[in-house]
């Protein structure tokens, strides 16, 4: 056994790592290198992020005004070392859907829809748990790697956890992409939360596609379209 | 964590629910955004199968025909990009 307390074992990077692993690596690699090493540094790690729990931790989460990853002198946001301390504690599954879906702090779900892309596994069941957030479009504040700040949804950040394959200064775990999943079976195709809607447009465009075969220079309303 | 920049964080205003339908439009554009993008995946997919199931079906003749046409394309193309230079 090691004389060292956790967070020290985790953190120490000379090999020889035993505590519990994520997809087969020590958490704290989830984060980059260089990400990690400035979180490790921050004053906000060194003394918002110590000696906190799984409820505690909501606390400081609720405090966020903006998520990001690390801007300025590669300053990182709370947001990076608060998912730190997530990979640190590894909660429980259904402490990690609590912060998902509880609907007062929004920036305690883009947290924890983070913490979900980077360390829940098998990929279906990252999209089963993300994709109905696709249909929340709160408003988040991102802090960009300038300094300065942007607008950007809910949604907006979700579908691109599901995408891209980098984000708030993180290279995300490979993730077997949505229609792979849909044709080996183990994932049914998206249902837009859009729904009957979504078939209206459908007809309507259908509608516009014929018209524009047929050529006839006549709008649904009847109207003549003048050249 | 505790900079001064709060002035610069208020220019970009993250509360919800000042214009509940302006914001559902907004979302709904993304959303079709997305539907979009998802169906084409699904349409660049089954061309690509077609493609493949195609050439299954040709003589090897017409393949290497084929892979000939492509190869002195390609060629071509090359060759103009020298002249450019």
């Amino acid at each position: 056994m090691s004389h060292r307390a956790d967070a020290k074992r985790m953190l120490d990077d000379r090999g020889g790592y035993a505590g519990p692993t994520i997809h087969g690596i020590n958490p704290a690699h989830l984060l980059d290198k260089p990400v990690l090493d400035r979180v490790v540094d921050s004053y906000y790690w060194k003394e918002q992020c110590f000696a906190i729990n799984e409820e505690t931790l909501c606390d400081r989460a609720v405090d966020m005004t903006y998520f990001g990853g690390t801007y300025g002198q590669q300053k990182p946001t709370p947001f990076v070392c608060l998912c730190l301390k997530l990979l640190q504690l590894m909660p429980e599954r259904d402490i990690i859907l609590e912060y998902l879906h509880q609907t007062e702090f929004k920036y305690l779900t883009a947290l924890a829809a983070f913490y979900v892309r980077l360390t829940f596994e098998p990929a279906e069941d990252v999209y089963t748990t993300l994709e109905p957030l696709l249909g929340d479009y709160r408003k988040l504040r991102r802090r960009t790697r300038d300094g300065g700040y942007s607008l950007t949804y809910i949604d907006q950040f979700v579908d691109d956890l599901l995408t891209k394959d980098r984000i708030c200064a993180t290279i995300l775990p490979r993730l077997t992409q949505r229609t792979q999943l849909e044709d080996d079976g183990k994932l049914e195709e998206r249902e837009s939360p859009l729904g009957a809607e979504l078939d209206e447009i459908d007809q309507d465009s259908d509608d516009s596609s014929v018209m524009q075969i047929n050529g006839n220079g006549v709008e649904r309303d009847g109207s003549i379209i003048s050249d | 964590w505790d900079d001064d920049e709060d002035a610069e964080a208020d220019q970009v205003d993250d509360t919800d629910g000042l214009d509940p339908e302006t914001e559902r439009a907004a979302w709904k554009l993304r959303e079709l955004k997305r539907v979009k993008r998802g169906r084409e995946a699904i349409e660049v997919a089954e061309k690509e199968r077609e493609e493949v199931e195609r050439r299954r079906n040709l003589s090897k003749e017409e393949r290497e025909a084929e892979d000939a046409e492509h190869l002195e394309r390609q060629k071509e193309e090359r060759e103009g990009k020298g002249k450019m230079g």
